[in-house]
């Protein structure tokens, strides 16, 4: 009896050490697969006996120059650019996203089942619509080519509030009588928000400023068209693939990589310091919903 | 330390439906009032418009005299403790008592005079550095109370604070709030739907029923003279009998004929039916639990039959069958029966039941009024 209890538990663990290792080795395939055009793109980088595209990986001669190069042309204004972009956008509609989801989570009032709506509806036209209309509406006030950072700040934040969906989610998770609590205890409805819902919020915080953040960093349609070919209006990705032209790609394919590295850098150290959050600001409200 | 007056408050939902209907209340300076009634009843309502977290509809609320109608809460001079403790949960035990005093820039070292004083009374000095989750239900419940506490409140609000505790530990803080009470000796609103509550810890009881004040009154009054069917059934527990008889009068005295018996309705409910000159007619009669005795087979004696013997500890609540198929609950001690008689009360036992005029309460058969209270 007790020889085939222990003849089955050790089939039972033998038939789940072979479906493990099974699942680690397709992991394993998927992971390499997945990351070997950065390996490669980091490995170009770093060659310097070449600038063109050569049929092998792995550089015959090392060094810094695509990088030095980076620093004497355009790519420091761009990557500025593309730096204030983000970072007011991520501030801006970070702030007015969780003022909106704040809002339409606490309050009632007339027409809000309405507003929610329409801006569900809105949201599912495409942007691309809005496009001709933005671009001569900017190039009215004087927004677009050299101007085209504040005039791509202005349209990526202008349409932030319809972004309200996960952290109003979030927010209906938190039990309403502790804002109540709060409010008794003597505190505005705006401390509620900063000293109550925000630290309770905080993977839906994160997770809106990091989305606020990687959308405008990593643009290239709506940017291309607003700097419209003047270089000291383009971001990043814009002026970058210029560099990718038959004209230019003999010189600059080594250089457009080492741009790509360093365009990766910040987003990656945040996706590595905020990803614990981040993962929970994405399931959380849907769990606790 | 304030009075709270409440003028033809009402409050009506966006929906139309009415919870409270025109609801007047004065409350004395230190007093206890309880706040009790089934779900839906209105008296969470009305407690949340006192705090201010609901609009009031139209009437008024009047806090130490001034009207308070438009105040924020944090204006009104009022402490709250939530059913479900409403605790900050990314704050610290210590934090949470603080909070309120911080935002009223205190100085550090006042709040932590009073954070700590708080924190001894309720016994909870060895949490203070602890988050919420880490604590009992009955820990976060001190807490919240340590929260009211400290902010030296006009009025103190409470909404059905203990009913997320276990039975047990409900009675330990039943005992603490009456303590805190007499430490605090400020003004109290309770809201309940737990009557013993309500009956432990009132100066006055307000029973309400479908937005409606239905009587207020001490405990006392509430129990022995309840003003309707309704309070008669709600106040006390097990809930009091109820039967439809006859009301008769014969050669000067009242009597009842609750199934088949015929009981003289004597001493002072007798004398004061001669009073109201109560008129002879089908009535509602009821009778307390405890107030129904076994008795012999006999002219005043009800015959009925034994469904279910609960064994309470130091009762016994025997639901019976009549002949025509009311159930009546009766409450017997215990150590008024002798081991033989407690083992012979098995279902199917016929039993002789009867009570004594004094316990009666009689009420209007249509309006279900006490016909022994009158009309304001």
């Amino acid at each position: 009896m007790n020889e085939t209890l222990e003849k089955r538990s050790m089939g039972l663990r033998a038939s789940r050490t072979i479906s493990n290792t099974l699942i680690y080795i397709v992991l394993v395939i998927m992971s390499v697969v997945w990351l070997i055009p950065f390996i490669c793109i980091v490995l170009q980088s770093f060659r310097v006996e070449s600038t063109w595209q050569v049929g092998y990986v792995i550089p015959q001669q090392w060094g810094w120059d695509n990088y030095i190069a980076l620093w004497n042309s355009d790519f420091k204004r761009w990557y500025l650019n593309t730096f204030i972009i983000a970072l007011a956008v991520a501030v801006l509609q970070t702030v007015i996203v969780l003022c909106m989801s704040y809002t339409l989570s606490r309050f009632r009032f007339k027409l809000r089942d309405g507003l929610m709506r329409f801006m569900l509806i809105l949201g599912m036209f495409p942007g691309m619509l809005t496009m001709i209309i933005l671009y001569r509406v900017l190039k009215d006030l004087g927004l677009t080519q050299a101007n085209a950072v504040p005039g791509l700040i202005l349209v990526y934040v202008a349409s932030s509030g319809m972004g309200y969906y996960v952290s109003k989610g979030f927010f209906d998770t938190i039990p309403k009588s502790l804002d109540e609590a709060a409010r008794v205890d003597g505190a505005t409805r705006a401390q509620v928000l900063t000293k109550i819902i925000l630290p309770l919020a905080k993977p839906i915080v994160i997770y809106t400023i990091l989305t606020a953040f990687m959308a405008p960093w990593g643009d290239f349609v709506f940017a291309r068209y607003v700097s419209f070919g003047t270089s000291a209006g383009m971001n990043v990705a814009v002026g970058m693939y210029g560099w990718l032209q038959l004209d230019q790609i003999g010189q600059k394919y080594t250089m457009f990589c080492a741009g790509g590295v360093v365009v990766a850098i910040p987003v990656t150290i945040l996706f590595m310091c905020l990803q614990k959050y981040y993962v929970e600001g994405v399931t959380g409200g849907a769990v606790k919903g | 330390m304030a009075s709270v007056k409440l003028t033809k408050v009402k409050k009506v939902y966006d929906n139309k439906v009415v919870a409270v209907h025109d609801f007047d209340l004065d409350i004395k300076d230190k007093e206890f009032v309880v706040f009790v009634g089934p779900s839906g009843c209105g008296k969470s309502t009305t407690l949340r418009m006192i705090a201010g977290l609901e609009d009031i509809s139209d009437g008024t609320v009047e806090i130490d005299g001034e009207v308070v109608n438009d105040l924020q809460p944090k204006d009104r001079g009022i402490a709250m403790v939530f059913q479900n403790y409403a605790l900050y949960p990314h704050m610290t035990v210590y934090d949470n008592i603080a909070f309120s005093l911080r935002l009223q820039k205190m100085p550090e070292d006042e709040i932590y005079e009073r954070v700590t004083k708080a924190a001894e009374i309720l016994g909870i000095t060895d949490y203070l550095l602890r988050k919420p989750r880490a604590l009992s239900g009955g820990q976060r419940q001190r807490v919240a109370i340590g929260r009211a506490m400290v902010r030296n409140s006009k009025v103190f609000l409470m909404d059905e604070p203990l009913s997320n505790l276990d039975a047990k530990l409900r009675n330990q803080m039943r005992a603490e709030i009456i303590l805190l009470r007499q430490r605090l000796d400020t003004t109290f609103i309770y809201v309940t739907h737990d009557q013993t509550e309500a009956m432990t810890l009132a100066d006055r009881i307000v029973i309400m029923k479908d937005g409606y004040i239905m009587q207020v009154g001490t405990p006392e009054e509430c129990f022995d003279m309840p003003k309707n069917l309704f309070v008669a059934e709600f106040i006390g527990a097990p809930k009091m009998n109820v039967m439809e008889t006859e009301l008769i009068k014969e050669g000067g005295k009242y009597f009842v004929k609750p199934f088949g018996a015929k009981i003289e309705v004597d001493g002072a409910k007798g004398e004061l039916l001669h009073e109201f000159n109560a008129q002879p007619g089908q009535i509602i009669l009821g009778v307390r639990p405890e107030h129904i005795v076994l008795s012999k087979d006999g002219e005043h004696a009800i015959p009925c039959t034994l469904e279910v013997n609960e064994m309470m500890g130091s009762e016994l609540h025997l639901h019976v069958f009549t002949e025509d198929g009311t159930r009546l609950i009766v409450r017997v001690p215990t150590i008024d029966l002798t081991a033989e008689e407690r083992s012979g009360l098995v279902r199917g036992k016929k039993l002789f039941l009867s009570f004594e005029g004094k316990v009666m309460h009689f009420f209007d058969k249509e309006s279900k009024k006490n016909l022994l209270i009158r009309e304001e």
